[in-house]
């Protein structure tokens, strides 16, 4: 449902079909509504034939990178004596992204069948759920019910009296978007600064105390019982568009919008469908302008190429950008673009970890010169000067972050040059003071 | 030996023009804080007793660094210096180990602040849909007047963040562990009147 | 076992590397220098500074050459566009903040930002508008200073500390770009190793107070040496300017020291300088000593040795090369010696993550050597012989004032080869100036029975000359002779034929690394730790 909105009848709940149900947080709640059946059911099966179930839905990370999680899933080594990690990404930080918190609040014991479900799957019996600090509801909401599956057995030494112990330990960030970076979380948990770290090694060789991981994002696992219930044919059939992408995504529409929230849509739907039939269209008098789709992280989209879009991994890349997140800034004619993208700026530039010399520099002077543009100081070589810091900046750090902070400033200078023009050449009056 | 003679703003290398990187307006760092009265430990009690069961979920004291210092944080409502070196003793690790990921955390309070600690977003999201007035209500409201201080009756203090991962639900803010949407300018004092 | 080798094409060179070497170890052996900052081949990789980014054929993005391992075949381009390119922007992103305190700094001259800036910078600054970050200078203890405006992030001295010295007193602190080098107010960077990161660090942010504007790298003269501090032998570099030692430094020996010396040895080199030497030799006449020349000096050293009725007792420095040991012990061949080297003792301090290098109890270079050439380390046995000696000789030991009794109280001609000319030995017969380690070549035993050689840092003051150079002219006799030594090499040469130990290797042999010498075993003569040592 278009939470808090009432359900659209072009939206497929499937994740989101209890959001704004105070019962179905509770285990009895959830039970009724169908809940743990999955993880009853796949404690009889094999971990190898849950993940070819997983595989066969095309169920892809739902954190922004989108890769396959069967796939990242049977990545993990055999038994080898080693003790195997799941860890749940639940740093939910990225700017237009609100779904991961709908989730653990009104549907806590599907995040945790999920997550335990995954836990057999690949081995592993400790899951640690990161939680970013900020999240003080959803992390309450999520302790009452791990302790609630514990006492009610789902969870703990003997899950379901399989004799296969499940535990899930909540890990409370401390404010820090890069620990919703897979390898900087896995440092975070281990009480380190949370650098991203170098690949290879990759997780499921030497993850979380250097031991076999595999990280997924919350809406990822939540999806996961789903799939084991209904089957993975099932949710591979829910695809509109590219059989590549499958399945239904929580889109968290936000900013100039008639009713923003979280949209649940079948893989394929397009895009202006989602924006003027469910979520009510612009705001009176206003037009679209642009639309950041998938968290801050990708290339802005112009209007046109927003309404001609279809909403699964290869439709937004084909116009030029990417689904990522799924969080969707919508900016009508009122946004002042370079105000935007210097306020996106100065997020990356305040959440680089500082291990890379592009990142750590780049992001913030990108930052100081959209602030003099802004201050009406701009020139014309301030153009090829970002877009060449924007290039350096892209393909050579450790980690995408600083990519994320070059990705705005190009696809903003390509689609709005005139907003920068009119700051430059004195048209319009400077919105910062002069620095 | 003089300390460095920066191009650009070099007169005001050590004055207004200088800053110490990109400062975020308001952050809760910088300055050490103090304690005046004799330390008193954290672990003790109940406190103890918490952290010695986080010992039983990690399989290393070190991942135990971010729990702990949260533990101190309710307790004192800040992390100071001999709060560092305890925390550092009680997990085995040195006390520069422990500073270096108490400041990479923007969450973590370095120095003490208000009794009530507003955190408001600001970040693209919201701040089209007027986040940066909300901000400004609240500095107004409080009486803190800039971000990072705390007002002058020790009630508050408010400070700009990143994305709070509640867009669709602008401006949400932090107040302590108060976790509220959709805040615009008019309802800021209803809220603050909540908090003492 | 045979390793498996990979061939990789660096810059159109090919070169056959271990399985496993990454591409800038592998680009080394090709004679390949791939440009970065936060890599040491003694710390662990972070890969943060971005500087060593390469074109690898069929990769899509830059790879780090750094953690990126050889993969047969490879064809790798350190010089392509895209990397210089690459490494261009870090440069000029490393640069943005960084103080133009080139006039100001130490580092300058061997400036690792200033090389590579000057190699493939840009050569204007497009920053121009900002104010730079700001930080006052920072004093992290008792030898290092920390300017955090020139810190380029590389984190060298955070891995040091943690990683080989395992004690973790520096941190990263905050984030971004307003990250620095952060110490604990509780906490000083005393660790008995911690002065490498002075080295480590690549540009004048960790700078050592005791070298603070004492010099300019580009006057310096930069000699090969051994550290004479203890046993362990670590090969260090003298730094001299006008004749003087201003710095000793670390000098990598992958067998000894890897690249790091420790900070007593480091900073213990002042006594290099002293000028209050001995000038000539001195030939005592009656009440007073008179200066002569070298010949007339020998000559009477002759005498002295040759009128010696009983035995003879040397006290030797544990400083002496190997060399005048074993010259000057030969010296009086005909004679029943007591030879002992001076061995001072403090606390061992261990680095702890390298394997067999500590700063050693045993404060002096050579005790190997010593007793390889007949000297034992009982030092009082030595002083007792005294009572009933003919002749001491007194190869430059530091005498204490219990050492200096001894000696007045016994009968013995005593002949002083040192730098220095003590009050006490005012009624010496022959008192003969000859040189430090640093100002001959010589070589040192470390503890594991490696030779090492040094090499003469500065000029020789006044009349002295090397002691292997007095004792031999004395074993040679008067005239020219064939067979007295004119080069350290020389003076080597003549220890093989008495110790076959040192028979095995030769001065072209140690080259710059040093050679193991064969265990006592296997090698004849040259006794086995002697407590005392006697013919």
């Amino acid at each position: 449902m278009g939470y808090p909105h009432p359900s659209h009848p072009k939206e497929n709940p499937v994740l989101s079909k209890h959001f704004g149900d105070p019962e179905a947080r509770t285990y009895d709640g959830w039970v009724k509504r169908g809940g743990y059946e999955g993880l009853k059911k796949i404690l009889r099966l094999t971990p190898e034939a849950v993940i070819e179930e997983i595989k066969t839905s095309g169920l892809r990370g739902r954190g922004g990178a989108g890769f396959p999680t069967g796939l990242k899933w049977s990545l993990m080594p055999k038994a080898d004596g080693r003790p195997h990690y799941l860890v749940c990404n639940a740093d939910e930080s990225e700017p237009g992204t609100f779904k991961d918190r709908e989730i653990m609040r009104w549907t806590p014991h599907g995040l945790l069948e999920g997550c335990a479900i995954a836990a057999y799957a690949i081995g592993a019996e400790r899951c640690y759920i990161y939680i970013r600090g900020e999240f003080t509801d959803p992390y309450k909401i999520m302790d009452q019910a791990v302790e609630e599956a514990t006492a009610r057995g789902a969870l703990g030494d003997n899950a379901f009296g399989s004799g296969k112990r499940i535990e899930v330990i909540l890990h409370r960030g401390a404010g820090a978007y890069i620990c919703g970076e897979e390898t900087a979380m896995l440092n975070s948990i281990e009480g380190k600064r949370g650098n991203p770290r170098i690949k290879p090694p990759y997780p499921a060789q030497a993850g979380l105390f250097g031991m076999p991981t595999t990280i997924n994002n919350v809406e990822t696992l939540a999806a996961v019982p789903h799939v084991v219930m209904r089957g993975g044919e099932w949710y591979k059939g829910l695809s509109l568009s590219n059989p590549k992408s499958t399945g239904t995504k929580l889109i968290s529409v936000c900013g100039h919008i008639q009713r923003p929230g979280n949209y649940e849509v079948t893989m394929g739907t397009p895009m202006k469908e989602l924006i003027y039939d469910m979520c009510g269209g612009m705001r009176p008098g206003r037009t679209l302008k642009a639309v950041i789709p998938g968290g801050s992280s990708v290339p802005i989209m112009s209007a046109a190429e927003a309404e001609d879009c279809l909403l699964d991994y290869e439709g937004v890349v084909a116009k030029g950008s990417m689904l990522g997140s799924a969080g969707m800034i919508v900016m009508d004619d009122t946004t002042d673009m370079v105000y935007q993208i210097w306020r996106l700026a100065r997020f990356y530039a305040h959440e680089s970890c500082a291990q890379c010399t592009q990142c750590r520099e780049g992001t913030a002077w990108t930052t100081r010169i959209l602030e003099r543009i802004l201050a009406g100081k701009g020139k014309q070589e301030h153009f090829q000067l970002l877009l060449d810091l924007s290039d350096n900046m892209t393909g050579k750090t450790i980690c995408v972050l600083s990519d994320s902070c070059a990705a705005p400033i190009v696809s903003g200078i390509q689609k709005f040059r005139q907003e920068f023009e009119a700051y430059i050449q004195g048209a319009r009056e400077p919105a910062l003071a002069a620095v | 030996m003089s300390a460095t003679a920066g191009q650009g703003g070099s007169g005001a290398g050590a004055a207004a023009g200088a800053h110490r990187g990109m400062s975020e307006h308001g952050s809760a760092h910088g300055g050490k804080g103090t304690e005046t009265a004799p330390y008193e430990r954290v672990f003790k009690g109940e406190r103890l007793a918490r952290l010695e069961w986080l010992f039983t979920k990690y399989p290393t004291k070190q991942a135990c660094l971010l729990p702990a210092l949260w533990l101190v944080q309710e307790a004192r409502g800040w992390i100071s210096e001999p709060a560092i070196g305890e925390v550092a003793e009680v997990l085995d690790l040195t006390p520069a180990y422990v500073k270096g990921v108490v400041t990479f955390y923007t969450m973590y309070h370095t120095h003490p602040v208000g009794r009530h600690f507003i955190q408001v977003c600001t970040t693209s999201p919201c701040n089209i849909c007027g986040a940066e007035d909300v901000m400004k209500a609240l500095l107004r409201e409080t009486g803190c007047g800039d971000l990072g201080a705390t007002s002058p009756d020790g009630r508050f203090t408010v400070i700009e963040v990143e994305c709070l991962g509640a867009c669709g639900f602008a401006t949400p803010i932090l107040v302590d562990d108060d976790f509220i949407e959709g805040v615009t300018p008019e309802k800021v004092s209803g809220i603050l009147q909540r908090y003492q | 076992m045979t390793e498996e080798l990979v061939t990789v094409t660096i810059d159109g060179l090919q070169v056959s590397v271990p399985k496993g070497t990454t591409i800038i170890e592998a680009a080394k052996q090709a004679g390949i220098l791939v440009p970065h900052y936060c890599y040491h081949p003694s710390l662990p990789s972070p890969a943060v500074c971005r500087m060593c980014l390469v074109e690898v054929e069929k990769a899509p993005k830059l790879m780090p050459a750094c953690v990126t391992a050889v993969a047969e075949g490879q064809v790798v381009r350190v010089d392509s566009e895209k990397a210089k390119k690459a490494r261009e922007g870090v440069l000029e992103l490393l640069l943005i903040n960084h103080p133009l305190d080139c006039p100001i700094c130490d580092q300058a001259g061997e400036c690792e930002l200033q090389d590579y800036v000057f190699q493939e910078g840009r050569a204007g600054t497009r920053y121009s508008e900002y104010a730079k970050r700001f930080s006052p200078v920072e004093d992290f203890g008792p030898d290092v200073l920390y300017v955090p405006n020139r810190c380029i992030l590389c984190t060298r001295c955070v891995r040091f500390m943690e990683d080989v010295a395992e004690d973790p007193v520096l941190n990263v602190s905050d984030r971004g770009d307003r990250a620095y080098i952060g110490i604990s107010s509780e906490q000083l960077l005393d660790h008995p190793w911690a002065g490498n990161v002075v080295d480590l660090c690549p540009v004048g942010s960790l700078i050592s107070k005791d070298f603070l504007h004492k010099a300019r790298a580009w006057e310096l003269d930069k000699t090969a040496s051994v550290c004479p501090g203890c046993t362990q032998g670590c090969n260090i570099t003298i730094d001299t300017r006008d004749d003087i030692v201003v710095r000793l430094r670390p000098r990598p020996n992958l067998e000894v020291n890897r690249h790091f010396i420790c900070d007593y040895g480091r900073m213990n080199y002042r006594w290099l300088n002293r000028g209050d030497r001995i000038e000539a030799p001195l030939v005592r006449d009656g009440g007073h000593h008179v200066a002569t020349d070298w010949d007339t000096a020998l000559d009477r050293l002759g005498q002295l040795i040759r009128g010696t009725s009983g035995s003879a007792v040397i006290l030797a420095t544990g400083r002496a090369s190997t060399e005048s040991l074993g010259l000057v012990r030969r010296m009086l061949d005909r004679i029943s010696v007591t030879a002992v080297v001076q061995v001072p003792s403090g606390e061992e301090a261990p680095l702890a993550a390298v394997p067999n290098l500590a700063l050693r109890a045993e404060r002096t270079p050579n005790v190997t050597g010593a007793e390889l050439v007949g000297y034992g380390s009982d030092w009082t046995a030595g002083l007792l012989e005294l009572a009933s000696a003919g002749l001491v000789i007194v190869l430059d030991a530091e005498l204490s004032q219990s050492d200096l009794n001894f000696i007045a109280q016994s009968p013995a001609s005593v002949v002083l080869l040192g730098t220095i000319f003590p009050e006490e030995l005012r009624n010496a017969d022959l008192v003969l100036p000859i040189t430090t380690m640093a100002e001959e070549n010589g070589s040192y035993v470390n503890r594991d029975r490696r030779i090492q050689r040094y090499n003469q840092a500065k000029s020789q003051p006044g009349m002295a000359r090397p002691a292997w150079w007095v004792a031999g002219e004395a074993i040679a006799g008067p005239g020219p002779s064939a067979s007295a030594p004119a080069t350290a090499a020389e003076a080597f040469e003549l220890l093989g034929e008495r110790w076959p130990v040192f028979a095995a290797t030769s001065y072209d042999d140690m080259g710059f690394t040093g050679r193991v010498l064969m265990e006592p075993a296997i090698a004849s003569g040259g006794s086995k730790s002697a407590r005392v040592g006697t013919l």
